[in-house]
């Protein structure tokens, strides 16, 4: 029987995982195209947050017209900084490792998210400290027999699936889906056919990195607090979000943030002080999946063809 | 006939090793030319320079009366030039329908009404193909996988197709079907020119054909005397097929 309590829990599994599968996808776009896990992920889902709250202190928001532009404003803004961020690492960082053995790049990108930390602490005022995340939202909820839903949530569980919705789309019926699921393949079969892969690569970690961003501002209208250090936590979920999809695997890591999620919120309900065991709880799973399932839940030894 | 290709002095390393030692090699307009020889002989650099995935240290790669020497495969591709890898190089994960539109993929801002029209075209040419289209293209058989490869050098709209092996790892029977898909692209007018260590089949159907050994291109002639010379066919081209 499915009380209102586990209802209320499906709910905050979609919020949770509605972020968790947004960063899980950047993970996995970044592996199929680099073949890189990519620890600078977790910063620059950090600086969406803080560019962000940037919006929200230069705008005034007063009135409810105002409280709408200003989401719109902060997720447009974080968004594209975020995917210019996301494009320039590549740019800069990887690119020109990009032949060096797969360490190497590993190593840089840990060293890319150490920089972009510590330069948030050293220079965002008061950068060192949580700092608190204006919300344009009243908090007004919805009961719907007892189950409880903030406006947030409503904005956030919308939101989430509209942009796995959208990104489906990207990469089934578009040209750059179509050129990334080809280097994803074989690389070099893909500049066979003429593909700029340079050009694709680029566009992938913009891709990738916009959604991180994304999360990144869902994450401060949730949790109402942003650090400069909350991107290492979200970078090992959503790293194993998109391991428990199979890394590569856009749909899998969507499905993994959810699976995730609700893991975490099974822990929480069912063990006594289970919260303060659920991220203890995550690396457990990265640990299990990368010993008996490296490939993900769905599917078997990637096929290759002769 | 029109000169479609010209190879001027082509040399190419591989680190300090010269693989490629001043080639040089023709395909008219319409023709079919056969490029033969051992392992290691060179074929395959020869056809990764023309399609741009290496760049020569000397000579010219001169494509549809442009030199491309320096140019990015996929402006050597909107040009009219299409491959048929080594192997076939489809993409296993991705469906019939898109492996067939990576095809297209230099023309992607062109009318899709043309591509559509390309795309029933190759159907039309392998139905089997048409009637897996949304199937992954690993999930084929090997024959199968081949015509896919050799629609999605189509849907290019090429001029030249290159095709590089197009029989390696095929049962003979495949073989056969191949070919005699070779022979239909031939007569719609298609350049073509074929790698193959199988040089029997290639000559069957190739207007001229080269020898490659060791670098250095040995033997040039008609496809049918080169077929016909006992000597040439003991010294060059071994007892394959």
């Amino acid at each position: 029987m499915l009380s209102e309590n586990w209802a209320q829990q499906i709910v905050n599994v979609a919020t949770i995982g509605g972020m968790y599968t947004l960063v899980a996808v950047g993970f996995t776009i970044f592996f199929g195209v680099l073949g890189l896990i990519n620890f600078a992920h977790g910063e620059v889902f950090m600086l969406g947050a803080f560019a962000a709250l940037v919006v929200a202190r230069t705008l005034d928001f007063t009135s409810t017209a105002g409280g709408v532009a200003m989401i719109a404003a902060m997720f447009v803004f974080a968004t594209l900084f975020c995917g210019v961020v996301g494009a320039a690492i590549e740019r800069v960082a990887f690119k020109p490792v990009r032949r060096a053995p797969m360490l190497v790049m590993l190593i840089t990108s840990l060293g890319v998210s150490f920089i972009l930390r510590e330069a948030v602490r050293e220079f965002f005022p008061d950068g060192a400290n949580p700092l608190a995340f204006p919300s344009p939202f009243q908090s007004a909820e919805i009961r719907l027999r007892g189950v409880v839903i903030s406006d947030t949530q409503i904005l956030l569980i919308a939101a989430s699936v509209l942009i796995v919705i959208g990104l489906y789309y990207l990469v089934e019926r578009t040209w750059i889906g179509r050129s990334m699921r080809a280097i994803a393949e074989d690389r070099d079969a893909a500049r066979m056919m003429g593909v700029d892969v340079d050009r694709v690569i680029l566009a992938a970690f913009f891709i990738g990195s916009a959604l991180g961003g994304v999360a990144g501002v869902m994450n401060g209208l949730y949790y109402l607090s942003i650090r400069f250090d909350m991107g290492w936590v979200m970078a090992i979920k959503g790293f194993t979000a998109a391991v428990i999809g199979g890394l590569g695997n856009i749909y899998g890591a969507a499905a993994g943030g959810y699976l995730l999620a609700l893991l975490e919120v099974l822990i929480v309900a069912l063990v006594p002080e289970g919260s303060e065991y659920k991220d203890v709880l995550v690396f457990l799973v990265l640990i299990l999946m990368l010993v008996f399932r490296p490939s993900g839940i769905f599917r078997q030894a990637p096929q290759k063809v002769g | 006939m029109a000169e479609l290709l010209r190879l001027e002095g082509i040399v190419t390393y591989y680190g300090p090793i010269r693989i490629l030692k001043g080639i040089e090699l023709r395909v008219d307009e319409g023709e079919v030319v056969a490029l033969l020889g051992g392992n290691a002989a060179g074929k395959s650099t020869t056809m990764k320079t023309i399609l741009g995935l290496i760049t020569p240290a000397e000579g010219r790669v001169i494509f549809a009366g442009e030199d491309v020497t320096r140019a990015q495969p996929a402006a050597r591709i909107a040009l009219g030039l299409a491959p048929v890898p080594e192997a076939r190089r489809l993409f296993p994960s991705m469906s019939v329908y898109d492996n067939l539109m990576m095809g297209a993929y230099v023309r992607r801002r062109k009318a899709g009404e043309e591509i559509r029209q390309d795309l029933k075209r190759v159907i039309a040419l392998f139905p089997r193909v048409g009637e897996r289209l949304n199937q992954n293209a690993g999930t084929l058989s090997g024959g199968e996988q081949q015509m896919v490869a050799v629609g999605r050098a189509l849907m290019a709209r090429p001029r030249l197709i290159l095709m590089d092996e197009p029989s390696m790892g095929l049962a003979p029977i495949l073989v056969d079907r191949i070919y005699e898909i070779v022979r239909q692209i031939k007569s719609l007018g298609t350049s073509m020119l074929i790698v193959e260590q199988n040089a029997v089949m290639a000559l069957s159907v190739a207007d001229r054909a080269y020898v490659l050994q060791n670098g250095s291109l040995v033997i040039h002639g008609a496809g049918r005397e080169l077929l016909e010379s006992e000597g040439i066919r003991k010294a060059y081209l071994g007892g394959a097929g």
